[in-house]
C-alpha cells in the first residue's frame, strides 16, 4: 500500500486519497457533492459558511493499547463526535467515515441556505449571474423550499458599487465568504479589497486609485459565489443560458491563455453575432483557471464601427472600396511586376496559419527571402527551438529544489499570467533568481535579485553564466551563491526579455542562457529535461509562431536556414526610404503608427491587410480588410511553445477574409495553386513542412484530458465559472536538446556602449495605449499615458518635478510625457512607460 | 307519421325563433371569456414606467422560442423602468408564438399579459415581429412618459419591490 | 508636518517591539488617530506607508475596531449600547430620544462640536440598561431625564473649559501604557 494515500469512506464509498486532502476535495473525486460557498479549491480553506457541514466519524481505539475497537460485527467502531464538521477544513485520515446525506447534514443545509437568503435580495432576474449561480443552484437542491422570512424585514444596502471601472458590487448580495478577498491576497498578492465593518454591515471596500486596482480583478467575478461582485464590460449584457460558449486563445497573451467567449446574436448590431463577455477556460498547464484583465477586457475592437469591411484602391489619390477580385488581381500584379524589390512585413498577433501562407507567398510566389517581422524585439526564437522549456512542461509542477531565472522582462507588466506562475513556484518553494536594471514587481518573490548598470545586462548575466561554470562550495558573494543554486536546481527555467536590451543584446542573451541551461550538473544538463528550459517573454501572442513559420530573413519555415538571406525589417525600411524597394506588404502591422517607416518612402506600391485603417494603412495603395481572430479558426503557439487552437465566434464581418486565404488568393494569381479550402487543411499542409509541428493536426490539438479543480457546469459551485476545457490543451512541440546532443552556443562580446549620462529606457505597461487596447471603452481610464520616470536626483539636476509635465525628444520624435518621481527609476537611468516599444537605450532631451 | 313530421318540424321553428349563433364579424366582435390567451402587451406602473425589467425569464420560459430581449442599464438621466435594468430590445414573433402564456407565469413583474386581442394578420413575415413600441400599452392619462429624468436615489431598488412574493 | 514625520520616534519606538512590521498595525492607528483626530485618508495611507501595506487593510481595520473613528468625532462621544439585552430595556427608544434631544442621527455630531452618538454592540452592564459611555465613562440606568441631566453637565463642563480628555485621547493614552 502507499503511505501517501489515505483510505476512508464517503457515503459508502471506499475512495484512497492523497494525505492532507480535505474531506471535499475526496468526495468531489469520486463525485459526491458537499456544497460549499466560501471553500474554493485553489484557496485556503476558512470554514467561514458553514454550507460544507458533513458527519465525519472517527474509528475508536483503545486508550491502552492503541487498537482499534471493533463492533460485534467486526467493523471498526466509529465515533461521530458530538457535531458535525465542516468537511471544507478537516483533512481525511486512515478509516476515516464521513455522511454527507444523513437527516442532521440535511437540516444544517437548509438553514445554512435560510440564513444565507435572509439578507439575500432575490433579485436574481435582473442579476448577471441568475442561470449560474451557485447561491441559486445550492438553493434550489438543498434549500428549504420555503422561506421563513418576510420579504420586507429584508436588510437593504446600497446596490450599485462600483470599485472601480471594471467590477461592480451589489453589497445586498454578498454572503460575506471572502473568496474574492481571499484571492487578491493569497493569490495574486493584490490585496486592494478588503472587508469593512462588521456583521449584516460587513461590505468590501477598496481604497486604491483607480478603484480594485488590480490586473486580476475579472476572477473574482468568476469565483464570487453569488452576483455581488459583476464586470462592467457584461454588466445586463444577456442571461448566462442565452449565450453560446466559443473556445478560444487571448489574442494577447504569449503565454497562451485559455478563454472562452461567450456570444450572442445582438440586435443592436444589427443580428450579428457579437462578443458579449470573455471568461478563462481552464488549462492547468497554461493559465489554471484565471485570466488577466487585459485577455478579459480587450475584445472590443473585434466588434468595433471602425472597422475595415471592403477591400479599398487607391484611385485618384482617394481610397475607394472596390471588390475583392479586382484588389487581388492588382496586388498579385504589382508584386510580380516588382518581384525583385518586394518585401513583406507582418505582425506576431497574427495565426500560424496567416503566418505561413504569408511566408510561403513570398518564397514560393515572389522568390524573396525579403521577410520579416515590422517590429521585432526580441531575438532568440532559433534558441528557443533548441533547448526551450521541454515538452510536457507544467510550470505548476515547479517548487522546492527548483530555480527560476528572470532576465530583462517585467514579467507582471508584460505577461501577468507567467508572472502568477513563477510567484507560485517561488511560494512553493522554488528559488527565483531576477536580474533587471530597476525593481519590479517580481523581487518581492525573490531570493536573489541583481540590479545591473545600463549597459551591463550582457556582462552581469555572463558573469553569472561563468560563475555557475565553476564548481563553488563556499560562495564568495551573492552573484556565486545564485549561480550555485541554478546550476544545482532540480529544474531550471530561465526567461528572459527585452527590457532596455537591443535586438542584437537579446540575441547574446538567449545565447548566454541556453549555454546555463546547457552547462552539466553531475552529468546532467537542464536543457531537455521536463520541467526544465528557456522560455522568451514574447512581446505578442504568436511571436514564437512567427518564428515557427519562417518570418524571419534568413530562417524559413521550421528554422530551415535560406540560402540567400533576405532583408530584414531595419533594412527594407532603409530601403523603402532609399528606393531600394519597390513594393511592400504589409499584414497586421502598423510601421508608419509605431514610428518605425516615416512614410511610404519611394516605394512604387504598398498594400496593408489590416483590420484598421491604420497610419500605414492611410498611405497604401491597396487596404485589404482581414477579419479578427474571433471571426475564424486558427491556431497561435505560446512561448512555452504549445500549439494551440481558437475556433471561430463570430460571424465574419463585411467581407472581410481571414489573413491565411488573402494571401493564397494572391498566390493563386501567380500560379501557386488552389488556396487550401479551410484553415485545418491548409494547418495540415504545414505541419507537413515544419518538422517540429510533425504528427499535429486539429484534431490532436483539441485533445483533453481530467483536470483539477473541477469547474463550471455542475461544478459552478465548486470551482467558479471559468468554463471546462473540452476544445483542447494544445500540444507542446519538443525542442531539440529533448531528443538530440546540442552544443554550446557561441556567444558574441558585450553590451552597446552607453553614451549618455541619463539613458533612456521603454519598459512595459500591461495596458500600453494601442490600436487595439483603445476600443474597450472599460480601461479608457487605466490606460498607461506617456510618462517619464525619473530618480529623486536625476529629476533635480535636469530640473523636473514630480507630477510635472514636459515634453521631450526622443528617437526623433517629440513626445509630452507625465513626470513621475516615486522610486520606479534607479539613480542614472530614466524609463518611459505607455509608448510604442523602442530598442535599447535612448537619448533624450527636454523641449 | 305525421305527427313526427310536426315534432320535427317544431324544433325547425323553435330553433328559428331564437337568435342567431353567429354574428356579423368583424363589425360586431364577440366578448371573450376573461381568461383569454391573446395578444401580449407590456403593461405600464400607474405612474407611467415600464413594468418590464429585461430579465428575459419569459423568452427563457418560451416553448416556442418567440421571444428576444436585450436588456440595457436605466439611469436617473433616462429611466424607463423603476429598476435597475430595463428591456431595451423586446420582441415578440407571433408567427411562432403559441399563445400558452407561459412568459406570463415567468414573468417576475407582471409585465407581460395576454390580452384579449385576437386580431394579428400580416401582410409579410417582418411585420409578425411585435416590437417593444407596439407591445407597449399607451400612457395612462395624466401619466408621464417613460424614459423620463428622476430625481437621483427615487429607485434605489435592483428590481421593484414585490407585491406579495411567493 | 505629517503624523510620521511628528512620531518618528514613537512609530520606530512601537516597531521595534514587534517581530513583525504588520503586528504594528493597531498601535500605529491609535497614534494616527490621534494625530489627526480620527482615522482620516491621510492617516490611513501613512500607516499603511509605514508598514508597507495595502492602505485598504487599514481602512479593514478602522471598520472593525468600533474605537476608530473615520469621521471627526464631537468632543463627547456618547455610545450608547442597543444590543439585545439593552434593547429590551428599551435601548433603542432611548437612542431615538437621545437623537431627538440633540437634534442629529447615529453616527453624527451636533453642530458645536460637542456631541457624537454611536451605537455599540455589548458594553456588559446589561442590567443597568439603557446606558451608554461617554468617552469610554459608563453612565448606566438612563432615562429621558437623567440623559438631560448629563447633557446639560456636560455642555457646563465644556462651556467653563473643563472639557475632559477626548475619546482619542483617551484611547491614545491608554494604548500608549499598555505598550
Amino acid at each position: 500500500m502507499n503511505d501517501d494515500l489515505v483510505k476512508l469512506t464517503i457515503d459508502g464509498i471506499e475512495v484512497d486519497v492523497p494525505k492532507g486532502t480535505l474531506v471535499v476535495d475526496a468526495a468531489k473525486k469520486i463525485h459526491v457533492d458537499i456544497p460549499v460557498f466560501c471553500y474554493h479549491p485553489k484557496l485556503e480553506p476558512v470554514g467561514m459558511c458553514r454550507m460544507c457541514l458533513v458527519e465525519i466519524g472517527l474509528p475508536m481505539r483503545d486508550r491502552g493499547t492503541g487498537e482499534l475497537l471493533l463492533d460485534d460485527d467486526g467493523s471498526p467502531k466509529l465515533n461521530f463526535g458530538r457535531g458535525l464538521q465542516t468537511g471544507c477544513t478537516v483533512r481525511v485520515s486512515e478509516g476515516m467515515v464521513v455522511r454527507t446525506t444523513t437527516e442532521p447534514v440535511k437540516e444544517v443545509r437548509e438553514d445554512v441556505i435560510s440564513f444565507l437568503l435572509s439578507s439575500h435580495p432575490l433579485d436574481c432576474p435582473i442579476c448577471d449571474k441568475g442561470g449560474e449561480c451557485p447561491l441559486q443552484n445550492l438553493t434550489m437542491e438543498y434549500g428549504p423550499g420555503v422561506s421563513q422570512m418576510d420579504y420586507s424585514l429584508k436588510m437593504h444596502n446600497e446596490k450599485q458599487v462600483p470599485l472601480g471601472d471594471l467590477i461592480y458590487l451589489d453589497r445586498e448580495r454578498c454572503i460575506q465568504c471572502a473568496r474574492c478577498i481571499r484571492f487578491q491576497e493569497e493569490i495574486v498578492d493584490d490585496p486592494v479589497i478588503q472587508f469593512h465593518n462588521r456583521g449584516r454591515a460587513l461590505e468590501i471596500v477598496t481604497m486604491s486609485e483607480p478603484g480594485f486596482d488590480s490586473y486580476w480583478s475579472g476572477n473574482t467575478t468568476d469565483i464570487c459565489p453569488v452576483g455581488a461582485l459583476t464586470s462592467s464590460d457584461f454588466r445586463f449584457g444577456a442571461r448566462p443560458w442565452e449565450l453560446t460558449p466559443v473556445p478560444s486563445l487571448s489574442p494577447h497573451s504569449p503565454a497562451g491563455a485559455n478563454i472562452v467567449m461567450s456570444t450572442r446574436r445582438e440586435a443592436k448590431s444589427g443580428g450579428r453575432s457579437v462578443i458579449k463577455r470573455i471568461v478563462p477556460r481552464q488549462n492547468e498547464w497554461v493559465n489554471e483557471i484565471w485570466i488577466s484583465d487585459r485577455d478579459r477586457f480587450v475584445h472590443h475592437f473585434a466588434d468595433a464601427p471602425d472597422r475595415l469591411q471592403k477591400p479599398l484602391i487607391r484611385k485618384n489619390g482617394e481610397l475607394t472600396e472596390v471588390s475583392w477580385d479586382e484588389a487581388l488581381d492588382l496586388v498579385a500584379e504589382k508584386l510580380q511586376a516588382h518581384s525583385t524589390a518586394v518585401a513583406g512585413l507582418s505582425g506576431d498577433r497574427l495565426s500560424n496559419e496567416d503566418l505561413y501562407a504569408f511566408q510561403h507567398l513570398f518564397r514560393r510566389g515572389l522568390g524573396s527571402n525579403n521577410l520579416d517581422l515590422a517590429n521585432r524585439r526580441l531575438a532568440g526564437g532559433d534558441v528557443t527551438a533548441q533547448v526551450g522549456l521541454a515538452s510536457g512542461s507544467n510550470l505548476q509542477d515547479l517548487g522546492a529544489g527548483d530555480a527560476i531565472l528572470v532576465v530583462a522582462s517585467d514579467l507582471h507588466e508584460e505577461e501577468p499570467i507567467w508572472w502568477l506562475r513563477v510567484k507560485q513556484a517561488s511560494e512553493r518553494g522554488a528559488t527565483l533568481v531576477v536580474l533587471n536594471l530597476r525593481p519590479t514587481r517580481l523581487d518581492k518573490y525573490a531570493d536573489y535579485v541583481f540590479r545591473y548598470a545600463p549597459g551591463e545586462a550582457i556582462v552581469t548575466v555572463r558573469q553569472l553564466v561563468n560563475a555557475a561554470k565553476v564548481e563553488t562550495d563556499t560562495a564568495v558573494d551573492q552573484l556565486t551563491a545564485a549561480a550555485d543554486t541554478l546550476i544545482k536546481a532540480n529544474n531550471l527555467v530561465a526567461f528572459y526579455g527585452y527590457e532596455g536590451l537591443t535586438y542584437t543584446e537579446t540575441d547574446t542573451l538567449a545565447k548566454l542562457l541556453a549555454n546555463l541551461l546547457l552547462l552539466k550538473n553531475e552529468d546532467k544538463a537542464h536543457a531537455g529535461q521536463i520541467n526544465s528550459g528557456l522560455i522568451p517573454v514574447w512581446p505578442h501572442n504568436n511571436s514564437q509562431g512567427a518564428w515557427d513559420m519562417g518570418i524571419h530573413p534568413a530562417l524559413a519555415a521550421g528554422y530551415q536556414p535560406v540560402e540567400a538571406s533576405g532583408m530584414d525589417a531595419a533594412t527594407i525600411y532603409e530601403a523603402v526610404h532609399n528606393g531600394g524597394l519597390k513594393a511592400l506588404y504589409v499584414m497586421g502591422a502598423d510601421p508608419v503608427g509605431d514610428g518605425r517607416m516615416p512614410n511610404r518612402g519611394q516605394l512604387d506600391f504598398l498594400v496593408v491587410q489590416e483590420l484598421f485603417l491604420t497610419e500605414t494603412a492611410k498611405l497604401a495603395d491597396v487596404v485589404l480588410p482581414a477579419q479578427s481572430w474571433a471571426e475564424r479558426e486558427g491556431t497561435f503557439t505560446s512561448g512555452e511553445r504549445r500549439v494551440q487552437r481558437y475556433y471561430q465566434a463570430i460571424s465574419p464581418l463585411g467581407e472581410c477574409r481571414p489573413d491565411w486565404q488573402i494571401a493564397a488568393q494572391i498566390g493563386e494569381r501567380l500560379d501557386m495553386g488552389k488556396p487550401a479550402f479551410a484553415a485545418s487543411l491548409l494547418f495540415r499542409d504545414l505541419a507537413k513542412v515544419v518538422p517540429q509541428y510533425k504528427g499535429m493536426d486539429y484534431r490532436s490539438l483539441a485533445k483533453v484530458a481530467e483536470q483539477w479543480p473541477l469547474v463550471g457546469g455542475d461544478d459552478v459551485y465548486y470551482g467558479g465559472t471559468s468554463y471546462k476545457n473540452e476544445a483542447g490543451l494544445g500540444q507542446q512541440w519538443a525542442a531539440a536538446a529533448e531528443t538530440d546532443e546540442v552544443g554550446l552556443f557561441e556567444v558574441a562580446d558585450g553590451d552597446t556602449a552607453v553614451t549618455t549620462n541619463l539613458p533612456l529606457v521603454r519598459i512595459a505597461a500591461l495596458y500600453t495605449p494601442g490600436t487595439l487596447i483603445n476600443h474597450t471603452p472599460m480601461l479608457a481610464d487605466r490606460l498607461a499615458a506617456p510618462t517619464l520616470h525619473l530618480y529623486a536626483d536625476d529629476a533635480q539636476i535636469i530640473g523636473l518635478q514630480d507630477g510635472g509635465e514636459t515634453v521631450i525628444q526622443v528617437n526623433g520624435r517629440s513626445l509630452s510625457v507625465q513626470v513621475c518621481v516615486n522610486g520606479h527609476a534607479p539613480a542614472g537611468l530614466a524609463l518611459l512607460s505607455g509608448v510604442p516599444w523602442f530598442p535599447g537605450m535612448a537619448e533624450f532631451e527636454i523641449l | 307519421m305525421f305527427g313526427e313530421i310536426l315534432r320535427g318540424l317544431g324544433t325547425t321553428f323553435k330553433h328559428m325563433l331564437q337568435p342567431p349563433v353567429t354574428i356579423q364579424y368583424p363589425e360586431i366582435k364577440r366578448p371573450v371569456r376573461p381568461r383569454f390567451k391573446g395578444r401580449h402587451v407590456l403593461e405600464r406602473y400607474d405612474n407611467g414606467l415600464e413594468r418590464c425589467i429585461g430579465c428575459a425569464l419569459c423568452a427563457a420560459a418560451c416553448p416556442a422560442d418567440a421571444i428576444f430581449v436585450e436588456a440595457s442599464e436605466n439611469t436617473d438621466e433616462e429611466r424607463y423602468s423603476p429598476g435597475e435594468r430595463y428591456a431595451s430590445t423586446y420582441e415578440i414573433n407571433m408567427l411562432r408564438c403559441i399563445f400558452c402564456g407561459y412568459c406570463e407565469d415567468a414573468c417576475p413583474t407582471q409585465a407581460i399579459v395576454l390580452k384579449h386581442n385576437y386580431e394579428m394578420s400580416f401582410y409579410d413575415r417582418t411585420s409578425a415581429i411585435y416590437t417593444k413600441e407596439k407591445l407597449l400599452v399607451d400612457l395612462a392619462e395624466g401619466a408621464e412618459p417613460a424614459p423620463r429624468q428622476v430625481e437621483p436615489g427615487t429607485y434605489d431598488r435592483a428590481i421593484p419591490e414585490m407585491e406579495d412574493p411567493v | 508636518m505629517t503624523f510620521t514625520e511628528k512620531y518618528a520616534a514613537e512609530i520606530e519606538g512601537i516597531m521595534a517591539r514587534f517581530p513583525h512590521k504588520k503586528s504594528a498595525v493597531l498601535p500605529l492607528m491609535h497614534l494616527a488617530q490621534h494625530y489627526y483626530g480620527y482615522m482620516s485618508r491621510e492617516a490611513m495611507e501613512e500607516v499603511a506607508a509605514i508598514l508597507d501595506l495595502d492602505p485598504t487593510h487599514i481602512l479593514s481595520l478602522a471598520g472593525f475596531y468600533t474605537l476608530y473613528y473615520e469621521e471627526p468625532v464631537g468632543t463627547y462621544v456618547l455610545e450608547i449600547c442597543n444590543d439585545l439585552a439593552c434593547a429590551l430595556r428599551g435601548a433603542d427608544e432611548f437612542v431615538e430620544m437621545a437623537c431627538d434631544k440633540l437634534g442629529v442621527g447615529v453616527d453624527g455630531t451636533t453642530e458645536d462640536g460637542l456631541f457624537t452618538i454611536k451605537t455599540v454592540m455589548c458594553l456588559a452592564a446589561c442590567d443597568r440598561a439603557p446606558m451608554l459611555q461617554c468617552n469610554l465613562k459608563f453612565e448606566e440606568n438612563l432615562d429621558e431625564e437623567k440623559f438631560e441631566q448629563l447633557i446639560a453637565r456636560l455642555r457646563d463642563e465644556a462651556a467653563n473649559g473643563r472639557t475632559p480628555p477626548t475619546v482619542v485621547e483617551k484611547v491614545a493614552a491608554y494604548a500608549k501604557s499598555t505598550s
